[in-house]
């Protein structure tokens, strides 16, 4: 309509030019006729008919303009207006399957392995929301082999440390039993004897360790936390400890702040976190090194360290640290008799009780482990959630 | 000198209490599984009964667990410890009602388990 309307306007344009040119061709004849005095009246005459002529045609002109202008814009806005109604419908027809397909694809990213779309509309869409769906099917797939196994392996790991721990009860037994006959053996018998309680009572740390991570793996590693006093935990673990530090002529001390409050855990499963980090100080650490406990309040939470002048950690070591089977210094293993499970149990420990465990180290300086537990009466954390009861 | 009755399905695991047992000046009785323990305890009268009962929680035909609950059933109030392969023995290897004086964890530590036996039989 538009192209309708410029077209008759510049027709318009030609004719109103052509009988411009026209009248004053006239007119010029007219003034020619009046120059040579003839017929002059005649001649006036047809130079002012011509004038009035072009003002007739320069009247015409503008109104015919204003017409097509109106013409031209009318065609414009209808255009307009169609091509909107056609997009908006192609939009429409657009907008709902994609908004489908990114609610779902939302949702599937969350986790909600059942998220799927109903499959319609153009052709584009249906075939992007068959095949959303599809790869929707494969996940789920992949994801339901993943759940089995991971269940298997939770199951395998807790019925093998079962299993191991029976045998494991009679050779650690009988072995003691030797050593209770001891005056009667010979100091090369003795040692033999130790080395397999010592590796036993390696074993039985494996094993626990083991079955902790498979029962924090499997959501069934169960906790009962109650206000406890900190001091006594400490005192506890330095104690347990103290054997092993003095045979190294390793410093263990205690700095606790006065008045701390109570805080809300399993007093056991602290106390092994505890042993856990004090082992692994005095392990890493030279002879005659220094290893200090401390405590204090902070926050809403109790900060307890373990500060050692070993030799600590490289950087690039730091963030694996609480993996487990992470060791530090492979050349230190040999010598080193940890599980490489103790901080990543202690980490799923401290987690469970709604705490948090961090490490800081310098190397040559040494390495401090900081761990923050709720005070008692301060919200509890997730541990309550996760403490279900133990049903194997 | 207290009598001790054990019952584990390990003939290796009751060959050792008896001979830490009997170390420590207790007699020992060994029994394969829960279902001799109950056979064994069922027919006699009380002056037959062992002063402490040293149950394994799991073994084939009967458990300890179970053999504890039909003996309790029975008005037998022998004082009774439940040995475990869990790790931390608690009310899952047995049910709360049942009257356990207490749990001994695999490895044994026999220096607690004669402390506790002392102290169940004194």
């Amino acid at each position: 309509m538009a192209v309708i309307g410029v077209g008759r306007f510049i027709q318009q344009r030609q004719d109103f030019e052509d009988a411009i040119a026209r009248s004053y061709q006239v007119e010029i004849g007219a003034r020619v006729r009046l120059a040579e005095n003839a017929n002059s009246k005649a001649a006036r005459a047809a130079i002012a008919a011509q004038a009035k002529r072009r003002n007739d045609l320069r009247d015409q002109i503008s109104a015919d303009t204003r017409d097509t202008a109106l013409l031209v814009a009318a065609g414009l806005i209808a255009g307009l207006t169609g091509a909107l109604l056609l997009f908006s419908g192609l939009i429409a027809s657009l907008r709902r399957p994609l908004e489908e397909l990114v609610d779902a694809a939302g949702r599937l990213a969350a986790g909600d392995r059942r998220a799927r779309v109903e499959v319609g509309g153009l052709s584009e869409t249906a075939t992007l929301g068959a095949a959303f769906n599809e790869m929707a099917d494969e996940l789920e797939r992949e994801a339901s082999q993943r759940d089995q196994l991971d269940r298997l392996k939770d199951e395998f790991v807790l019925t093998a440390s079962h299993e191991l721990r029976s045998p494991l009860t009679s050779v650690q037994g009988f072995a003691e039993l030797l050593m209770l006959e001891r005056d009667s053996l010979t100091p090369r018998q003795v040692e033999t004897v130790e080395i397999i309680l010592d590796n036993c009572r390696h074993l039985v740390r494996l094993l626990n360790d083991l079955l902790d991570l498979a029962r924090s793996d499997a959501g069934r590693l169960a906790i009962t936390p109650k206000p406890t006093e900190v001091t006594p935990l400490i005192d506890d673990a330095v104690r347990t400890m103290r054997a092993q530090t003095e045979s190294k002529e390793q410093a263990l001390s205690e700095r606790i702040e006065p008045d701390l409050p109570l805080v809300n855990v399993e007093a056991d499963r602290i106390r092994q976190i505890l042993v856990n980090l004090l082992t692994n100080a005095h392990e890493y650490s030279p002879q005659g090194a220094s290893i200090e406990v401390t405590a204090r309040p902070v926050g809403a939470d109790v900060e307890i360290a373990v500060t050692d002048n070993g030799p600590g950690i490289p950087e690039s070591q730091l963030d694996h640290i609480f993996d487990r089977f992470t060791r530090g210094d492979a050349g230190l293993t040999q010598r080193v008799g940890g599980t490489g499970l103790g901080l990543a149990i202690s980490k799923s420990l401290v987690e469970l009780h709604g705490g948090t465990i961090e490490v800081d180290s310098t190397p040559g300086v040494g390495s401090i482990f900081s761990l923050r537990l709720p005070a008692a009466g301060a919200s509890v954390g997730t541990g309550q959630s996760h403490a279900t009861t133990e049903t194997s | 000198m207290a009598r001790i009755l054990v019952a584990d399905d390990s003939e290796t695991i009751l060959l050792l209490m008896r001979t830490r047992l009997e170390i420590a000046g207790y007699e020992v009785e060994t029994a394969a599984d829960g279902q001799e323990v109950t056979e064994r305890l069922h027919g006699g009268g009380s002056d037959q009964l062992p002063d402490l009962l040293l149950l394994d929680a799991m073994m084939p035909r009967k458990s300890g667990v179970d053999a504890l609950r039909e003996l309790r059933a029975a008005g037998v109030e022998t004082p009774a410890l439940i040995v475990s392969a869990h790790q931390d023995a608690t009310d899952a290897d047995a049910p709360s009602d049942l009257e356990v004086s207490g749990y001994v964890t695999k490895p044994i530590d026999f220096d607690r388990l004669l402390d506790a036996i002392a102290e169940l039989t004194s």
